[in-house]
């Protein structure tokens, strides 16, 4: 996804005012992308800033060849700044850099362009240098922000931006070109419904791990329905041990919310949504063992224990806090 | 890209732009130096964005061979290891290799590197000269200009133009000034006639480059050219060049700032008044900006004293040339007075106040060029 026609073909609204935009010469000050992940944010980005500093463009087309053009695809143009979180946020410091580097004139041309990926993950304080000078922008810059989760910025900060609100991706698009790359039914579906980034489904499809924690999640659910008294053993022999990271956790944790959205499913008789198509049998049996307002109450506990590890609660205990109440 | 070097020339040349890399940079490509082999000679790149310098090695000067076997091309190499490779290499001459995959092969004597290379398209295209923008000054004028007025550029970053010193041509003068807004300093030279149609009116330039350009530069009679352009401005001196981005914005008018009358004038030599209030700050605390007060007396002599309760005080009597006007007493910075006493570059000054609470001016005697402004400190 690298021109505007590929854009406009998943988001054909946001293409459009931003052609229009820079045909007509009125580019905002601020934008702020919002979108889950793979609806092209920062492809959406990456393309208007090439708009911006490219010399040879075909209507609103970058030309992607000129020397400005390929040093903002390799991250080396002087005058775009991409600032990504540094481990779990974005630091003062890093603003603070920004900030400088704005007082300063262009090293190339007096266009700039700052890049905020992740924008939600800006601390307080972060946020607060930021507004500073989104307030007060020089002549000729123009800052993105990136988020796939607008509400967790400041809302002084969105008032500023222009919000670009990106369309989800159809998850049964994704699914029909993995299941073109040759993954099993049940598989595409499942991945399709985690990612909307193609490569990485590829990857995750093509992973031992994944499969492996697919049947650790199912196995969990069984060990809670037949042998609740084992769950504690079977988080520390068998899920711990598996899913080391953080992120693993995360990505078991998202196995488990979609397991028990199907049970969920299968109570409404919305047989179509389900997920996991190759364990109806025990689905079906699940949903004799848990009732709705069961199934409700887990799902919440899930995202709760998502909510934890996020803010480095140790996984072990979320872990153990969860079962509790999903054993109940 | 090939050539074959003198190892020395090299080295020397490396080590004057290994000065504007940085390892913390957030572009890439800046962590490497670019060299660049034209017809001319080889040429050096580095720069971590705000200054960038470049050093040129000539084919041949004065008939001594530097360069030889010239084949046009360009490379940019990790100046993480490229130094330290240069300055181990066991030979007088070293020859450097770039092939189209951008593989880089350093030969000297029997030993033979092999380093990746990065693509001289990535790196900042820096801006043209425009030789019309551009006038010329003695080096070392120049590193006084520096020294006289860069002291007094902002360090906080709350009014980010303040940390720039302002550089403007005015009716045919070249005026350099600096200010944090608790004092100024300025420096004001004629510009010759050659060089008196020059566009551009007033520019900031950043103090922490120009601190930077003063190391670089040696003392000398030699010229060095400058020259401005759209966002950054150019030191030239024979075979180095140092680029500096500029500061954006408006720097604020300082004219005004400036008293015309005074109220009382005193005269006195520098050194004598600069060792007194040296002295005098040593009991001045720093959490409260070191202040030292001065009071005219009788005969012209000046007081100089400074009291902080829990240490004790200090007074002194410095005999001045002269004093003329109202009697006195005001209170400032010793530091600031020490900064610019040292600035004034003459043995005698002449500092003109109008009142405790206005700021005072201090001059060298009989000359209008340097000026320097500090604001006094309000005591009860």
């Amino acid at each position: 996804m690298k021109t505007w026609s590929d854009i406009a073909s998943i988001q054909p609204l946001a293409a459009r005012m931003l052609t229009n935009s820079l045909a007509k010469q009125r580019v905002s000050h601020a934008y702020l992308f919002q979108g889950n992940r793979g609806t092209g944010k920062k492809a959406i980005s990456m393309v208007l800033a090439k708009s911006i500093f490219c010399r040879h463009k075909n209507g609103q087309e970058p030309c992607h060849q000129c020397k400005d053009c390929q040093r903002i695809e390799s991250g080396n143009h002087p005058d775009v700044h991409w600032i990504i979180p540094d481990g779990q946020s974005i630091k003062k410091e890093q603003i603070l850099h920004l900030q400088k580097e704005f007082t300063y004139t262009g090293l190339e041309s007096n266009q700039k362009v700052y890049i905020i990926e992740d924008a939600e993950k800006m601390t307080a304080n972060a946020s607060n240098r930021l507004l500073k000078f989104l307030e007060e922008p020089s002549k000729q810059t123009t800052a993105m922000l990136l988020t796939s989760n607008s509400q967790a910025i400041l809302q002084t900060i969105r008032s500023r931006c222009q919000i670009m609100a990106l369309k989800p991706l159809n998850p049964a698009n994704l699914q029909k070109q993995l299941q073109e790359e040759g993954l099993s039914s049940s598989n595409a579906r499942l991945i399709s419904a985690l990612t909307n980034n193609v490569t990485e489904a590829l990857e995750i499809g093509h992973d031992d791990w994944f499969a492996n924690a697919r049947k650790i999640v199912v196995q969990l659910t069984e060990v809670l329905q037949s042998k609740p008294e084992e769950a504690m053993l079977f988080i520390h022999n068998q899920w711990m041990p598996h899913f080391k990271e953080r992120q693993q956790m995360q990505r078991g944790l998202d196995l488990l919310l979609l397991w028990f959205k199907d049970i969920v499913y299968s109570f409404v008789d919305n047989e179509d949504a389900v997920i996991f198509i190759n364990e109806k049998d025990k689905l079906s049996q699940a949903s004799l063992h848990w009732s709705k307002q069961e199934t409700t109450d887990a799902l919440q506990r899930i995202l709760e224990a998502k909510r934890k590890l996020e803010q480095n609660v140790h996984p072990a205990l979320a872990m153990e806090q969860l079962t509790l109440h999903l054993k109940r | 890209m090939k050539f074959v070097i003198q190892r020395d020339e090299l080295m020397n040349s490396v080590q004057h732009v290994m000065k504007a890399v940085s390892s913390r940079t957030t572009i890439p490509i800046l962590t490497g130096i670019k060299v660049e082999a034209g017809e001319e000679g080889i040429k050096l790149t580095g720069s971590d964005s705000d200054i960038s310098i470049e050093s040129f090695i000539p084919k041949e000067e004065d008939g001594i061979v530097y360069v030889e076997q010239i084949e046009q091309g360009s490379v940019v190499l990790q100046a993480k290891y490229f130094p330290d490779i240069v300055r181990k290499l066991p030979e007088k001459t070293v020859e450097i290799e770039a092939d189209n995959h951008l593989k880089v092969t350093i030969r000297s004597g029997g030993s033979e590197f092999h380093l990746n290379g990065q693509d001289a398209q990535e790196y900042p295209q820096l801006p043209q000269l425009h030789t019309e923008d551009s006038f010329e000054l003695p080096t070392d004028l120049l590193k006084n200009l520096i020294k006289q007025t860069v002291f007094a550029v902002s360090t906080v970053e709350t009014r980010p133009i303040l940390t720039g010193v302002n550089m403007k041509v005015e009716e045919g003068h070249l005026n350099f000034i600096a200010t944090d807004s608790h004092r100024l300093a300025s420096r004001r030279i004629p510009l010759e006639e050659a060089n008196s149609q020059v566009k551009f009116s007033s520019v900031v330039i950043p103090g922490k480059s120009l601190i930077e350009l003063n190391k670089i530069l040696e003392g000398s009679e030699d010229s060095i050219q400058i020259s401005v352009t759209e966002n950054q401005v150019l030191f030239r001196t024979k075979h180095l060049y140092f680029l500096s981005r500029l500061l954006d914005g408006n720097y604020p008018e300082t004219s005004r700032l400036i008293p015309e009358q005074s109220k009382t004038v005193v005269h006195s030599a520098t050194k004598e008044l600069l060792q007194s209030i040296d002295r005098a700050s040593l009991l001045a605390k720093e959490s409260k900006n070191n202040v030292v007060r001065l009071m005219t007396k009788e005969n012209n002599q000046v007081e100089i004293s400074s009291n902080s309760p829990e240490v004790g005080n200090v007074t002194e009597e410095v005999a001045a040339q002269s004093i003329d006007g109202e009697e006195l007493k005001i209170s400032f910075s010793a530091k600031y007075m020490m900064d610019a006493l040292k600035a004034v570059d003459n043995e005698q000054v002449r500092i003109e106040f109008t009142g405790a609470m206005r700021p005072f001016i201090i001059r060298p005697i009989d000359d209008d060029q340097i000026l320097q402004l500090i604001l006094p400190v309000r005591t009860y």
